[in-house]
């Protein structure tokens, strides 16, 4: 099962995009470079869990993806474990929760931010890049026709893989120019399909009123709540943890 | 109205060759479904491009409702929307809602109108429930639906279908029909349906047939079927049609 | 080369889902074989189950008693089968699937030639054109060529006429006809009114359980009820009174007419 977002109406649910967002990335920035110990970990990520499960998010498909990343978490506490002076289950435990937990917060955030608040996003975190000319808006509409063809081209990919290896392709060469070869079969069509399908697509957006020049309304609207304001202590909070560290000599 | 001038359209160099429509005039009324014919390569989907102003005529003039369809973004109303074949290859939002935004975005409308209009098509549609829907996850019946929703979000005269039934299975063809009656005798809408299937020409009432770039045949379906062979070898000639002209024959 | 393809007691599932439940039955040679039914009755399913991209199913598939290996034994023909050209000539493009079966260039030649011309492709006139450069009707006979050129036992076409129009899907049609003596053709389509004028016959495909039946039974039940699968209006028109005779005419003016005079002739006779 894929991990999608499963509309809901939870106080996570509710929360600005800008702030979710930002609620994720320090999430993630956390997980991957704290020094905090094995318990504090499992309790912070119970105390995240917690939150999900009040705000209604479905983790089932998560806890189910867990298990395609199992032998990742197993290796990598074996490597961390192992220590100059035999087995630290305490560290291994921590190197395999971080793991986790990168996970589980990216999970829960795309299980919890539709496609538009994605989109609202990206275009927030491109908009100092208009700073120095580049289109925000264009890029993330980009970014939206992307992640909006990449299920078709991916079902479209699997056509052609099956029907060229029923012709007698075989995709998996040895070495990187054999495969490289290899995949001409289906790298090329599904080249040529892609360009017959944006020539298709932009013809579909010009006729309904597209121009990259004119100036567009916008529908999507975002607005601060209460929540909110508490919401934000959270990536204030987790920095500061991070950061502490630095800070520790100078009071 | 639609209305075509004496309307020619040639790509690059003008040469015998590159001619993609030649004089062509007609006008076709709201009120009945329109239906335009032709085989590949007749100049029939250019002809429904140059009503939705995708591109400027080379020569002549083409009118909807008196207005220059290749300029109608500077006009106040939406003339002209078109919806293609393939509902995958037109869809650009990534949710329902956001696709059904793309166009109003387009008009520069303000929030509340777009919000206002949104919510309408949504439920004429039985859209409604899924408007947070992603896109990937709609059947392929709903991606035509939404298709057709998003060019009517922007309110439009006319709507012109271009090959709307070639991929659509037995069932959903005759839910699309439904639909297309529902525009043509109920809502004050223009239609244009392009097609390749004989079987549709039984739901044209008003038909302008192409062949290699010239218009070969405009009026009533009832002309066309007593209009002789020389003119139906440039067409497909419905089953049902061989079949009554063979009952009449046995009869006389 | 095969009789007959038997799926015994077919079950296939997706995670907790079954698309499929207990499907029986054969696809044999010497005659088309239909797979009808609405979008998400499992027909491409069973498509990726046949050419063996899909292995989590219970039951069994044989080909003339034993189990049937997919690899090399079966070819599929998607709908706009020309999004599989990838060569820069003709000549390579019909010739690859013998290319990856080790033949050498001189031996190809031949066999390639003479298939372009059963596909009624001239070999002369398209040998190093690019495949891209062909009309429609020519991309699609060139790219069945190319599928069907290492006589894979099974063909699998999945929309063989979609966006032909209907001179092209009646010469294809009688391609496939033609086709049938040599391979197992089966045909996944929602069109199948032309094909049932061939021999063959049809799996109706539905979320409550799968059917088999011959191309007359069939008519006869969408003559009954329309929601099954939808006719023709002048079909129903013609031919409704006769629903429950032993045979119904194809669905193709001439015929229809025949029959139809046929039927009045014998309710005359009777009287």
């Amino acid at each position: 099962m894929q991990i999608s977002y499963k509309p809901g109406s939870g106080a996570l649910y509710r929360l600005h995009p800008m702030v979710k967002g930002a609620i994720a990335f320090s999430a993630i920035v956390f997980f991957s470079v704290n020094t905090l110990g094995f318990s504090m970990m499992t309790a912070i990520i119970a105390f995240m869990l917690l939150c999900c499960w009040f705000s209604g998010v479905e983790l089932s498909d998560i806890f189910m993806s867990v298990r395609r990343i199992l032998l990742l978490l197993i290796i990598v506490g074996l490597i961390q474990g192992f220590a100059a002076d035999g087995f630290n289950v305490a560290a291994a435990g921590a190197a395999m929760m971080r793991i986790l937990g990168v996970f589980l917060v990216a999970g829960v955030y795309v299980t919890v931010s539709s496609q538009s608040e994605l989109t609202f996003f990206w275009e927030s975190c491109f908009r100092p890049l208009g700073l120095i000319g580049l289109p925000a808006r264009e890029l993330a509409l980009v970014m939206v026709i992307a992640v909006r063809f990449f299920p078709v081209i991916l079902s479209e990919i699997d056509r052609i893989r099956m029907a060229q290896i029923a012709r007698g392709a075989r995709l998996d060469g040895g070495g990187i120019l054999a495969s490289a070869a290899a995949l001409m079969p289906l790298m090329i069509p599904t080249l040529t399909q892609a360009i017959i399908r944006a020539g298709e697509l932009s013809l579909a957006m010009e006729a309904r009123g597209y121009r990259v020049t004119a100036q567009r309304s916008r529908y999507q609207r975002f607005r601060f709540g209460i929540i909110d304001i508490f919401a934000v202590l959270i990536p204030v909070l987790l920095f500061a943890l991070l950061l502490k560290p630095f800070f520790a000599g100078t009071f | 109205m639609i209305v075509f001038d004496q309307v020619s359209f040639w790509y690059n160099d003008r040469s015998e060759t590159s001619f993609k429509l030649k004089e062509v005039s007609f006008s076709l009324e709201k009120g009945c479904v329109n239906g335009i014919i032709g085989g590949n390569g007749s100049g029939k989907s250019t002809v429904a491009r140059l009503m939705v102003g995708l591109m400027p005529v080379n020569s002549g003039t083409v009118n909807v409702l008196g207005k220059d369809p290749y300029q109608q973004l500077s006009h106040s109303g939406f003339l002209a929307g078109i919806i293609f074949q393939n509902p995958e290859n037109q869809i650009v939002g990534a949710t329902v809602e956001e696709d059904l935004a793309f166009g109003l975005e387009n008009l520069g409308l303000s929030h509340a109108e777009m919000h206002c209009r949104i919510i309408e098509t949504a439920a004429r549609f039985g859209l409604s429930n899924m408007l947070r829907e992603p896109v990937a996850n709609l059947s392929g019946g709903q991606k035509q639906l939404l298709c057709i929703a998003s060019v009517l979000v922007m309110e439009p005269a006319w709507v012109i279908f271009d090959e709307p039934t070639s991929h659509l299975d037995p069932w959903s063809r005759l839910e699309f029909w439904k639909i297309i009656d529902e525009f043509v005798h109920h809502h004050d809408l223009g239609v244009v349906v392009v097609s390749q299937l004989a079987e549709d020409l039984n739901r044209f009432e008003k038909i302008l047939g192409f062949s290699g770039g010239s218009l070969v045949f405009q009026g009533s379906r009832h002309e066309f079927r007593q209009a002789g062979d020389e003119l139906h070898q440039h067409f497909n000639y419905p089953e049902s049609w061989k079949f009554e002209q063979l009952l009449a024959s046995q009869n006389v | 080369m095969f009789e007959n393809l038997a799926l015994n007691s077919l079950t296939v599932r997706y995670g907790r889902h079954v698309l499929l439940n207990n499907l029986c039955g054969s696809f044999s040679r010497g005659q088309i074989n239909l797979v009808v039914g609405r979008a998400g009755s499992g027909k491409s399913t069973l498509l990726r189950v046949l050419a063996g991209f899909h292995k989590e199913y219970d039951g069994s598939i044989e080909a003339d008693g034993v189990t049937f290996v997919p690899s090399g034994n079966i070819s599929l023909a998607f709908q706009n089968p020309e999004a599989l050209f990838f060569n820069g000539t003709v000549e390579d493009e019909v010739g690859y699937a013998l290319k990856m079966r080790r033949m050498g260039r001189d031996e190809i030649e031949p066999i390639a030639r003479s298939w372009l011309q059963k596909w009624g492709l001239d070999p002369e006139k398209c040998w190093h054109s690019h495949p891209l450069e062909l009309s429609g009707g020519e991309k699609r006979r060139l790219a069945l060529a190319a599928c069907t050129i290492f006589m894979p036992p099974v063909v699998l076409f999945d929309e063989p006429l979609a966006g032909l129009d209907a001179k092209g899907q009646r010469a294809l049609a009688e391609l496939l006809a033609g086709m049938s003596s040599e391979h197992i053709v089966i045909v996944v389509t929602h069109e199948p009114e032309i094909l049932l004028e061939q021999r063959g016959t049809l799996l109706y495909l539905h979320s409550e359980g799968c059917r088999w039946f011959k191309p007359a039974e069939f008519l006869r039940n969408s003559l009954i009820d329309r929601n099954f699968f939808p006719l023709p209006e002048w079909y129903h028109s013609a031919v409704g009174q006769f629903a429950q005779s032993s045979d119904l005419p194809p669905i193709k003016a001439d015929e229809v007419f025949r029959y139809v005079k046929k039927r009045e002739r014998m309710h005359a006779d009777k009287l």
